[in-house]
C-alpha cells in the first residue's frame, strides 16, 4: 500500500469514527433518557449482571477517546488516524468533559438528602452525561478539522 | 500574549499546485491536519512546521508568522 492509499484509508476511517462515535454517545444517551434504568429496582440498580451494564457500557465509549485500536489498519494508518489534531480534540473534549463532570458532581452534592441518592445513583449522574458529552466533543471537534475547505 | 498565528500554508501549497492530500503525502501527516493548520484551527507543534516548510521548500518563518 503506498503513502496515498494511506492517506486516503485513514481520512475514511476518520469520517466513519465521526459517525460511529456520534451514533455510539447518542445510543447510550438515548438508552439512559428514554429508560432511566439505574433508577428502577430491576435495571442497572438491581443485583447481578444487569448493574454492571451500565459501567461497561460507559467505559467501552470512553475507550474511544484514547489513541487506541484499529489494529488491523497496520501502524501507518494507525497513526495518521490518531495523528496530532484527533489527539489534541480527544484532550480538548476531556478537558471540557473534565469541567462538566465537575459540576454535575456539585448539582448532586447540593441536592437535598431527601432525594436520597445512593452512591451508584450520584455516579451514575456524573459519569453518564459527562461521557457523553465528551464522545459529542470530540466527533464535532473532528467533523470539523474533516470538513473540505 | 493573546497572539495568533496566521500561516501562509494554503498559499504556498497552491504556488506548488499541491493538493491537502499531496502535501500530506509529501510531510507523512493526514489530510486532516494539512486541512486544520490551514484553516487556523489547529496550531502545529513545531516538529510539524518544519516538516511542512521542508516539504514545500521554504522556511517556517516564511510559513507562519505572529499576527
Amino acid at each position: 500500500m503506498d503513502s496515498h492509499d494511506e492517506i486516503e484509508i485513514a481520512d475514511r476511517i476518520s469520517r466513519r469514527r465521526v459517525l460511529g462515535t456520534v451514533l455510539a454517545a447518542l445510543a447510550f444517551l438515548g438508552v439512559q433518557i428514554v429508560a432511566r434504568p439505574v433508577f428502577r429496582s430491576d435495571g442497572y440498580g438491581a443485583s447481578g449482571w444487569r448493574a454492571y451494564a451500565w459501567p461497561f457500557n460507559a467505559s467501552l465509549l470512553l475507550l474511544l477517546l484514547l489513541p487506541i485500536g484499529g489494529y488491523v489498519w497496520g501502524r501507518r494508518v494507525r497513526a495518521l488516524v490518531n495523528d496530532e489534531v484527533s489527539r489534541n480534540n480527544s484532550r480538548v473534549a476531556t478537558a471540557a468533559a473534565f469541567w462538566l463532570a465537575m459540576f454535575m458532581a456539585l448539582v448532586v452534592y447540593v441536592l437535598p438528602p431527601s432525594v436520597g441518592l445512593t452512591a451508584r445513583e450520584a455516579a451514575y449522574l456524573v459519569v453518564t452525561p459527562t461521557s457523553g458529552f465528551a464522545l459529542l466533543a470530540f466527533a464535532w471537534l473532528e467533523s470539523r478539522a474533516l470538513r473540505d475547505g | 500574549m493573546g497572539d495568533q498565528l496566521e500561516n501562509q500554508l494554503r498559499e504556498e501549497r497552491a504556488r506548488r499546485q499541491l493538493t491537502q492530500a499531496q502535501l500530506a503525502e509529501l510531510v507523512g501527516v493526514s489530510r486532516k491536519t494539512i486541512n486544520t493548520v490551514e484553516n487556523g484551527i489547529f496550531v502545529p507543534s513545531t516538529i510539524l512546521a518544519l516538516r511542512l516548510a521542508k516539504a514545500l521548500g521554504t522556511t517556517v518563518e516564511s510559513l507562519f508568522r505572529l499576527r
